[in-house]
């Protein structure tokens, strides 16, 4: 069982209700759309309402993405020198952002948890019981590990939504990274079942 | 058309089957009721054997489907005059110049044909309701709690009524695609005519009837409708009793749903860019999916936590959102304009 007041329980909690101002944003957007018919817009004045909405949805995808920041190194981290992390990471991404902008301050927490990101799968691949993960089990954690890696990359795919090549690139990394979590994390007695069968042969 | 493909001898088969099914589902709706509201089972073996018969019609109709789709490609091509094909390959290769995604060049031995997905139009319904039949057939036979039975047999009768009295994918096949197609082989026209025709006909074939996308998103989403019904079944009984057996088979009907889910909104992006370039962000059906998303890890989310009672009973309750969101999501294409838009 958790324990009631556990970073765990709090930072599930929120990462709740941050995805509850989205889905409330999204349907907004969606009876905005139909009420002042966009699909009849010129392209330009399309791309204005979707920029605007852009910067509707902004700060709370930011505020995702400062919690997956955290969620990351939490996993490598006790929870003091998380705090830590935490308020440093959130200071420097805001000092970024006040000199160059918000978009080098979001790539600059993109980039952090994307090294950490890193960090916490190699050591889940070989087997580190240095990680604290909410679940036990190989499988599980590098599951784990690679769903949040595949977020991370997802987030970070949409700033090089110009350049055609490597964005998709990264699209199809992050679509192998979930999909593989996903039946690393959800099925990881299946998994073990097959590599035991494999090496039996 | 009649005399391409055999759409009578087709429907009255087709309809023939769903009136057979709508007959046997109705009877599993029927004792879905009664066993809702009985303290002991009643006929379960009898009722055990109908769900099978019933996934099994189900199963021949789409195989029905199958043939017929194959029909329309053995017998449907855009074929073209050979000295039309010389000056549409010029065409289509100016306009291919500098485009992201371009198209392919008309082939006098190999005209274009249709390669349509088996989930088109009316036969999405049909393919996710036996999708579910399949999933409750599944529920039915790890469970043996009579009640949780009785709501699986009843979502299915309702599920074949709608199939039958809504939504018949046999009645008048594929009538959106027919209506499209239908004038290149019937309308007495100029050969300038079918040129421009053809040029209308053929993008939509490449990016849309022939994408390899469409084998892919529509399927995975349909499929992940199905487990999120078995979700919400069994969350609706963990919110009248907790019971382990019931909320593990929700929970893996959950993960399988949240893979298919994620995988296939996953493979419309590339398939969105593909089609409709970069302008499509914002679309109501693109909202209301990531809203469902948003909802479904949630519930995934709260049930690391599901062993804290309240918790308990709030991922129940996310289950029946999710549920409803999925409802939300599937009805936008009806009342919400944009790309995905099910009308005009």
């Amino acid at each position: 069982m958790k324990k009631k007041g556990s970073l765990d329980f709090y930072l599930v909690l929120a990462t709740v209700a941050v995805l509850f101002v989205i889905s409330t944003i999204c349907i907004y957007g969606m009876f905005y759309f139909k009420l002042a018919q966009i699909q009849q817009l010129a392209p330009a004045e399309k791309l204005v309402y979707m920029n605007r909405m852009n910067s509707v949805i902004a700060p709370f995808i930011i505020a995702l993405i400062l919690l997956l920041g955290i969620c990351v190194p939490k996993r490598l981290l006790p929870a003091v020198w998380l705090n830590r992390f935490a308020i440093g990471l959130a200071l420097i991404a805001g000092g970024v952002s006040l000199w160059f902008g918000v978009k080098t301050g979001l790539a600059l927490v993109l980039a952090a948890s994307l090294l950490l990101q890193l960090v916490v799968l190699a050591l889940a691949v070989g087997g580190s019981q240095l990680l604290h993960f909410e679940k036990s089990g190989y499988w599980v954690r590098l599951g784990s590990s690679l769903i949040h890696l595949g977020m991370i990359l997802f987030v970070l795919d949409l700033f090089f939504y110009h350049y055609q090549s490597l964005h998709l690139i990264l699209f199809w990394i992050t679509t192998g990274a979930v999909v593989l979590g996903m039946i690393f994390c959800f099925y990881s007695q299946s998994v073990v079942q097959f590599i035991r069968s494999i090496r039996k042969d | 058309m009649e005399i391409l493909l055999p759409l009578a001898s087709y429907s009255r088969t087709g309809h023939g089957l769903l009136l057979v099914l709508l007959v046997l589902a109705g009877l599993l709706g029927v004792s879905g009721g009664i066993n809702l509201c009985r303290s002991a089972p009643l006929l379960p073996r009898t009722t055990s054997f109908l769900l099978a018969v019933v996934v099994l019609l189900f199963v021949a109709g789409f195989l029905g489907i199958c043939w017929f789709h194959y029909q329309i490609f053995q017998q449907i091509a855009l074929e073209l005059p050979p000295p039309f094909a010389e000056m549409l390959n010029q065409q289509l290769s100016a306009m291919n110049q500098g485009a992201e995604y371009g198209l392919p060049l008309y082939r006098m031995d190999a005209p274009p044909r249709y390669m349509l997905p088996l989930w088109l139009e009316n036969e999405k319904y049909y393919f996710w309701f036996m999708c579910y039949a399949a999933m409750a057939l599944v529920g039915h036979l790890r469970l043996h709690q009579h009640r949780f039975r009785a709501a699986l047999h009843l979502l299915l009768a309702v599920q074949v009524c709608i199939l039958f009295f809504q939504a018949d994918p046999f009645l008048a096949p594929l009538p959106r695609f027919f209506g499209e197609i239908g004038p290149w082989f019937t309308a007495n026209m100029s050969d300038g005519q079918r040129f421009g025709l053809f040029m209308r006909l053929y993008p939509r074939m490449v990016f849309y009837y022939n994408a390899q996308y469409m084998w892919f998103h529509p399927p995975l989403l349909f499929l992940s409708y199905a487990c999120i019904t078995m979700t919400f079944t069994a969350s609706v009984f963990m919110l009248a009793k907790r019971d382990l057996d019931m909320e593990i088979l929700g929970y893996d009907f959950a993960k399988l749903g949240y893979f298919l889910l994620t995988l296939g909104m996953l493979l419309g992006y590339p398939w969105a860019l593909k089609a409709w370039g970069p302008n499509w962000w914002w679309d109501p059906k693109i909202c209301s999916s990531i809203m469902m998303w948003a909802i479904y890890s949630t519930y995934l989310h709260t049930r690391l936590y599901a062993n804290k009672p309240a918790m308990w009973y709030f991922t129940s309750l996310l289950g029946v959102v999710c549920f409803l969101a999925m409802i939300f999501t599937f009805l936008s294409s009806f009342f919400f304009p944009g790309e995905h838009t099910f009308v005009g």
